[in-house]
């Protein structure tokens, strides 16, 4: 049903034609079956009766409280509905509901009850958009009035858009529950016709600044989908040219600018930040915001505040700000005071176990890829990311160590931290005798004065002897030659300890394996009070039961 | 030396004495009268003759056009004058060529289309010493050895009559004294023709001198006989005798040989008897009698037959190798050591990473030869055992059973003492005694099929039984032949997978499992049956699976049982390590497939299993890696909700600890762990943070509250699954076994870990929580034993961690060797020479240098045939023009003739004309 509607929105006239022609036969065939399709017949006769003259025009409004009684009976309200559109799309082609000035007393009248009457349909439709069954053909149909309104509601050249109406089925679309409806919506009309997005932008925005802080999180989530899902920003102006109505004439015209779009969608998404997001929210917000918030923006300064408050605001929140901030950074030149400090002191436990960790890594090359950093701060990070490795799962150390490679190559002064010979006797003697403390401050919030510089990396000699074959591997590169230019770290990012489970798993064993030579005596149970026998720690630490 | 050419001729001409004032005629006459002078004059004058012409011809040496280089530009020696003045003789050079080319070229073109032939190959034909006489004997002599040399080599009789001697009318053609002289031909040891001339006479004449002497000597031999000297004839007579006595001597010698390999032919089959301890029937008296017979008649065929095949066994028999020597306790026990040594050193090579290909080999050869020997001290029955290896199977049960100490080693190879220790073998025993059942039924059916082998087979088999019934172990199981008391039966299917295994162990007490097994292995030991290493290596794996299996629904007291069929797995593993290590696998990926997180009872049995039976130490190992990655990732990912995840946890910990004991490797993630159960489970939630480590937040009622008056008790299995509800004591006890636990590891993982370089930075977090645990707040919760034991624990740490704070030292991980840049500088020769070709690439200078050398050749073939070319012209030329010169000769002489005739007629003529004239004037 709703493919035929749909293909009468686009072809009116055709549809028009076959429908005159067509229904006579039709009638004789719906006769014959008249009992079970009655209402059905009814209504058809109704739109037949409006059609053949306007006396018959009083079938609208019975068609209108047919219609109205789709809670009860859905199939004669889509019905109604259906006809209805069918009518409503040939009045208002013919005219029939535009004012014109010339119009004697009694048109205007019939003009404005039939413009009542309109009113009455599209509560109707809307009333249908929240009633699940019938939303999506109740979809179809709105979308099909909103063009015909458009083109024939005014006598103006130029058509018109419908916004309250429209505003009204986008509204009623947040407010549904069904997913699919929200779909239907994007897959069909947001995403295939740039006038939709623009007046969905414009319909999101009244719509959530109009109920203001009464839209509940539902609705919130809902609008916020929707506008995640809106597709990427047009190249250029020039490269808008879908219209689901017409193609403005005027090149001024709103629609035909890119700018135009941008402001609608900043506005859009402002009055939705305005309204507060859960934590939820911002994360996801975060995560696409340098990829498709951010280019829909005509000032992305605007988002500098939320920005800057999330990525104060510490823990997966501030890791995921990062790329918002660096794109600000790139884009428009933000200046962020103490960057690398609160970029150092995201460096914390958590991060290695994130599950963010190679979007953070990834952003940190790039942060720390310039040579013309301070090696004393590079330092400081490469001594505090050892310093984490040293509780970081193995997927993690695999990025870690080729990334200070990188680093080292990069900054030749922090390789002292591989390699430092004591120079003078004094200082010689003073390590015989007393050791050494290391001089990395690991509470220093400062990455300037944490005196990595000074240090080692005990850390890495240390995961040289990871349990892991492959980790303890890749450790021991910091202490060969560094013959090699640079590792790239795709290489070694996105590792988990499933990903390198299955790589194991993956070798078929083709060599017998090693098998311990000596059958251990016990294995569960206690040794025997023999001064030769000893309980291994399992036994040791482990009650199996034995006496 | 100014002047004119003629004029330097001239002087060096008078230099030489050659030309001189004019002699006076006294001189001359003096000159002529010492004629030995003259020739040495002559002799000398031609020579300084030709010193003065090579002198004074310019075109005699080739020498440098610009005269010698100088010292700078060369560095060949300055002081070969010679060599610098005359660099060839192109005169000299182009005589020697025209000659040889005289010798060679010229021959050849003036035998072209002329010269064809016989080539005159008859004896003697072109040696010049010979008469004519002597060659035609020599040549008849040579036919009669070709048609004599076709006759046997024993023929007797042949020299009796000389076959086709020349006779001449009937008679012989030679006296009887020449008679020498044809015995002498018809030796055998007569020079071929080939031979120079020269030698053969000499030969002859030694030869005839050697007959000489022993004409003599047989003269001697014949003592006091009359003087008369011997005739010539008779002396050859008697030395022919000689020859055919020896002749006949030598033949009976071989007659008697051959008598005597009959008898021995004849003997044969009762030394091969002997030979193959074959028991053959009572020996018959008529035998005796008959055998030459038989050998000699119809028998003999068969005979032939037999004495083949036995030849061909023989051929086949291995040879038979020199028997280890019996060994010496000490030595056994020292063997035993170094092998002990040897796989130990192989262990340490594989943890640090560096097993190599040949390494990797020998290990391959060792997993199928090595037989632990658990004991490491007791050498005594144990004993080092070259034949006890898998391998010498096809030498068959015999041998085996033969060399091995204790009997029980048959059913399985190597696990079995300690089974028999364990008194695990004590009454089910008997199933040996099926084995051997089963094993003549099989061998009976070999002997079914193989008629051929069926003595050996008996044989073994008659050793098999000796050696078994021998051994102690078999006797007390055929006593107890009874029947089981513990209801399980003797014989099994083998099972094949877990089903299966499930299926026939259901009826077993768990804790009688292992006795099932030992006899499922038994039974169908490899030996038994060519399928039952395919069956008993998938048995291995079910019985892999089967032990995940009871781990689920364990009950305390099985873990004995459970131990030994880890052992039974790792003994079986030592047979088909890939099946057992696959079938871990399997247990190990499907633990991560299914419930990486959720790890049961099961899989800590299999991961305790992996850990025993695989070296942990090895920097890679198939099973041992994933098995610790998988430990690991439970640690590290798990976020522990409930007390039985800390349980787990904490058996995982310590499970992990085990496994690096020997190569002390480290594990971020017990330590993190371990951190976060003891803050999750202090009383207190820490103020700050204590360390890198992740801190998850735990849920409500894990903390520890007032269990100041509990006992510490050892965590066990059951705390590890998860229940519903436990009594708030029970769940404060687990707790606070948990935390006891925990310490304990900590405390032997920093013992395990003191060695490592950021020691202090790893454990100095664990410091700081258990400081924690035992500040104020916290300690009143918790039992007083605990909290000694918890500051035993920090105690020990905080002094590992001074130790390693006096230990450390700033990191010096480059001392490598400077990388040479890479140079594409020439290396600068001492002694540059430009002709020399200096191309580093080897490939290339050759290329160069074969290039060159072509090049040369080639040049030089040029050359050469340009001038065989322009000499054949020259040649040619001279051919013709000497044929021509001799026609013009011939033709002028024809003329000549011609003319001459002519003259004469015309003179004749004229003379007869002036006759006439005169006659007519007479006339007149």
């Amino acid at each position: 049903m709703s493919g035929t509607v749909g293909q009468a929105a686009v072809s009116v006239p055709v549809k028009r034609k076959r429908l005159e022609n067509g229904d006579p036969s039709k009638k004789r065939r719906k006769s014959a079956t008249d009992d079970d399709s009655e209402p059905k017949a009814q209504i058809e006769k109704l739109e037949n009766e409006i059609f053949e003259s306007k006396k018959h025009y009083n079938n609208i409004a019975t068609l209108i409280e047919l219609g109205q009684k789709q809670d009860e009976d859905a199939k004669t309200g889509l019905a109604a509905a259906d006809a209805l559109c069918r009518v409503f799309i040939r009045l208002l082609a013919s005219g029939s509901l535009v004012k014109r000035r010339d119009a004697s007393e009694k048109d205007l009248t019939v003009t404005k009850w039939l413009r009542d009457r309109l009113a009455d349909y599209r509560g109707l439709l809307i009333s249908m958009l929240r009633n699940s069954r019938l939303a999506l053909n109740a979809l179809m149909l709105s979308m099909a009035l909103v063009k015909a309104e458009a083109l024939h509601l005014n006598d103006r050249q130029e058509a018109v858009f419908p916004r309250y109406f429209f505003s009204d089925v986008v509204a009623a679309v947040f407010e549904s529950l069904d997913e699919l409806l929200r779909e239907e919506l994007l897959k069909k009309f947001i995403k295939q016709y740039d006038d939709i997005r623009f007046y969905t932008f414009e319909a999101i925005k009244s719509f959530l600044t109009d109920r203001g802080s009464s839209v509940n999180e539902d609705i919130r989530n809902n609008v916020f989908q929707m506008l995640l899902e809106m597709g990427d920003v047009p190249d250029s102006s020039g490269s808008m040219e879908h219209f689901y109505i017409e193609q403005p004439q005027r090149k001024k015209h709103p629609l035909r600018s890119l700018s135009q779009h941008k402001k609608q969608a900043q506005e859009a998404w402002l009055a939705l930040m305005h309204l507060g997001l859960s934590k939820e929210q911002r994360k996801k917000i975060l995560e696409v915001m340098a990829s498709s918030i951010a280019p829909w923006f005509t000032k992305p300064e605007l988002l500098m505040d939320f920005l800057t408050d999330c990525y104060n605001s510490g823990g997966s929140i501030s890791l995921l700000a990062l790329s918002g901030v660096f794109y600000l950074i790139q884009e428009r030149n933000l200046d962020y005071p103490d960057f690398y400090v609160k970029l150092y002191s995201l460096l914390d436990s958590d991060i290695l176990h994130s599950k963010y960790r190679s979007r953070f890594f990834r952003l940190l090359d790039i942060f720390l890829g310039s040579s013309h950093l301070p090696a004393v701060l590079v330092a400081s990070f490469i001594k505090r990311l050892a310093r984490l490795a040293l509780n970081a799962p193995p997927s993690a150390i695999v990025v870690i160590v080729p990334w200070f490679y990188n680093l080292f190559k990069k900054h030749p002064l922090t390789t002292f931290m591989m390699h430092r010979v004591p120079r003078t006797k004094e200082e010689k003697d003073l390590l015989e005798s007393e050791g050494m403390e290391d001089p990395f401050l690991p509470d220093e919030t400062d990455p300037m004065e944490t005196n990595a510089i000074d240090s080692c990396l005990w850390e890495i000699v240390q995961l040289q002897s990871h349990y892991h074959p492959n980790v303890a591997t890749i450790a021991k590169i910091i202490s060969e030659q560094f013959t090699k230019q640079s590792y790239s770290l795709e290489d070694f990012l996105d590792h988990s300890y499933g990903s390198l489970l299955e790589a194991e798993m993956s070798k078929e064993v083709k060599k017998p394996p090693v098998v311990e030579y000596m059958i251990p005596k016990r294995i569960f149970t206690k040794a025997r009070p023999d001064p030769e026998e000893k309980d291994s720690l399992l036994v040791g630490l482990w009650n199996f039961g034995s006496p | 030396m100014a002047g004119s050419q003629l004029k330097r001729l001239k002087a060096s001409l008078r230099e030489q004495g050659l030309i001189g004032p004019q002699q006076s005629k006294k001189q001359k006459r003096q000159n002529a009268q010492d004629q030995k002078a003259k020739t040495d004059k002559r002799l000398q004058r031609s020579e300084a003759l030709a010193s003065i012409r090579e002198q004074f011809n310019p075109f005699q040496f080739k020498t440098n056009a610009r005269g010698p280089k100088f010292e700078v530009t060369t560095n060949r020696p300055a002081n070969d004058k010679a060599a610098l003045s005359i660099k060839g003789r192109p005169g000299l050079a182009k005589a020697v060529g025209e000659e040889r080319r005289r010798q060679t070229l010229l021959v050849e073109m003036q035998r072209r289309n002329k010269v064809g032939g016989i080539i005159d190959r008859r004896f003697g034909e072109d040696n010049p010493n010979m008469s004519l006489e002597e060659k035609m004997i020599e040549r008849y002599t040579r036919e009669q050895q070709r048609s004599h040399k076709k006759s046997s080599m024993f023929d007797l009789e042949e020299d009796d009559e000389p076959a086709g001697a020349l006779t001449h009318m009937g008679k012989p053609l030679f006296d009887s004294e020449d008679e020498a002289v044809k015995d002498d031909f018809a030796e055998e040891d007569l020079p071929s023709g080939d031979e120079s001339d020269g030698s053969r006479a000499e030969r002859r004449r030694l030869k005839r001198q050697r007959l000489a002497e022993l004409a003599e000597e047989a003269e001697d031999d014949e003592g006091e006989q009359p003087e008369r000297k011997k005739t010539k004839k008779e002396i050859y007579e008697e030395v022919i005798a000689k020859s055919k006595l020896y002749k006949y001597e030598r033949q009976a010698a071989k007659e008697e040989d051959n008598e005597l390999r009959a008898e021995l032919d004849q003997a044969l089959p009762e030394l091969q008897a002997l030979l193959f301890q074959r028991p053959k029937p009572p020996p018959k008296d008529e035998k005796d009698d008959k055998s030459p017979i038989v050998i000699a008649g119809k028998d003999k065929a068969a005979l032939d037959k037999d004495y083949d095949i036995r030849v061909k066994q023989l051929a086949a028999d291995k040879r038979a190798q020199p028997a280890e020597r019996t060994k010496t306790e000490e030595e056994k026990a020292e063997e035993e050591s170094n092998r002990l040594k040897e796989l130990e050193e192989k262990r340490l090579k594989r943890m640090h990473g560096e097993v190599d290909e040949e390494d990797e080999e020998e290990e391959e050869e060792e997993d199928g030869e090595d037989k632990p020997r658990k004991e490491k001290g007791g050498a005594g029955e144990k004993a080092f055992d070259p034949f006890n290896a898998e391998d010498n199977d096809e030498f068959g049960l015999g041998k085996g059973v033969k060399y091995r100490p204790t009997a029980t080693e048959l059913g399985f190879d190597d696990e079995d003492d300690f089974l028999i220790d364990d008194d695990l073998v004590a009454s089910g025993s008997d199933l040996e005694l099926d084995s051997d059942d089963m094993e003549s039924e099989g061998s009976d059916g070999e002997d079914a099929e193989s008629e051929s082998g069926s003595d050996d087979d008996e044989f073994v088999k008659g050793i098999l039984t000796e050696a078994e019934s021998k051994d102690p172990v078999f006797q007390p199981a055929a006593n107890s032949k009874g029947d089981d008391e513990n209801g399980i039966p003797y014989t099994f299917p083998c099972p094949q997978t877990l089903e299966e295994t499930i299926k026939t162990f259901e009826n077993i007490e768990v804790t009688k499992l292992p006795v099932a097994v030992q006899r499922i292995r038994a039974l169908y030991h490899p030996k038994l049956d060519s399928k039952n290493k395919e069956r008993l290596g998938k048995f291995s794996q079910a019985l892999v699976q089967h032990i995940g299996y009871l781990g689920d629904k364990f009950e305390p007291h099985w873990f004995p049982t459970l131990e030994s069929l880890i052992r039974h797995v790792h003994s079986l593993a030592k047979t088909f390590p890939i099946e057992v290590a696959k079938a871990y696998r399997g247990h190990i990926q499907g633990m991560e497939q299914d419930r990486p997180l959720g790890i049961t009872v099961g899989d800590l049995v299999i991961l305790t299993a992996v850990g025993t039976t695989f070296p942990t130490s090895d920097h890679f190992h198939q099973v041992v890696t994933p098995a610790m990655l998988a430990i690991a990732r439970y640690l590290g990912q798990k976020i522990p909700q409930v007390l039985s995840d800390y349980a787990t946890g904490t058996y995982l910990s310590i499970l992990a600890l085990q496994y690096q004991q020997f190569s002390k490797r480290y594990v971020p993630e017990l330590m993190n762990f371990c951190l976060n159960t003891l803050c999750s489970l202090a009383p207190e939630k820490p103020r700050e943070k204590l360390g890198f480590f992740p801190v998850h937040e735990p849920a409500a009622g894990i903390r520890i509250k007032g269990a100041s008056k509990l006992p510490i008790r050892k965590l066990n299995c059951v705390d590890c699954q998860q229940k519903q509800t436990l009594a708030p004591e029970d769940e404060t006890s687990l707790k606070v076994a948990i935390v006891s636990t925990i310490t304990a590891v900590l405390k032997s993982a920093a013992e395990t870990w003191h060695k490592l370089a950021s020691f202090q930075e790893t454990f100095q977090p664990a410091l700081l929580v258990l400081e924690h645990l035992l500040s104020k707040p916290n300690a009143s919760h918790l039992p007083p034993a605990l909290t000694s034991r918890l500051a035993d624990t920090a105690k020990t740490i905080s002094q590992l961690l001074a130790l390693a704070r006096l230990a450390r030292r700033p990191l010096e991980l480059h001392h490598h060797r400077p990388l040479a840049i890479r140079t594409y500088v020439p290396k600068f020769e001492d002694s540059f020479d430009p002709d020399k070709h200096y191309d580093p690439d080897r490939e290339r200078a050759e290329l160069a240098r074969l290039r060159a050398e072509h090049k040369r050749e080639r040049k030089g073939a040029l050359r050469e045939l340009r001038k065989d070319a322009a000499f054949v012209a020259r040649e040619n030329l001279r051919v013709k023009k000497e044929r021509d010169a001799a026609y013009e000769k011939k033709y002028k002489r024809l003329v000549a003739e011609i003319q001459g005739e002519e003259g004469r007629a015309a003179n004749e003529y004229a003379r007869e004309k002036m006759l006439r004239k005169k006659r007519a004037a007479r006339g007149r």
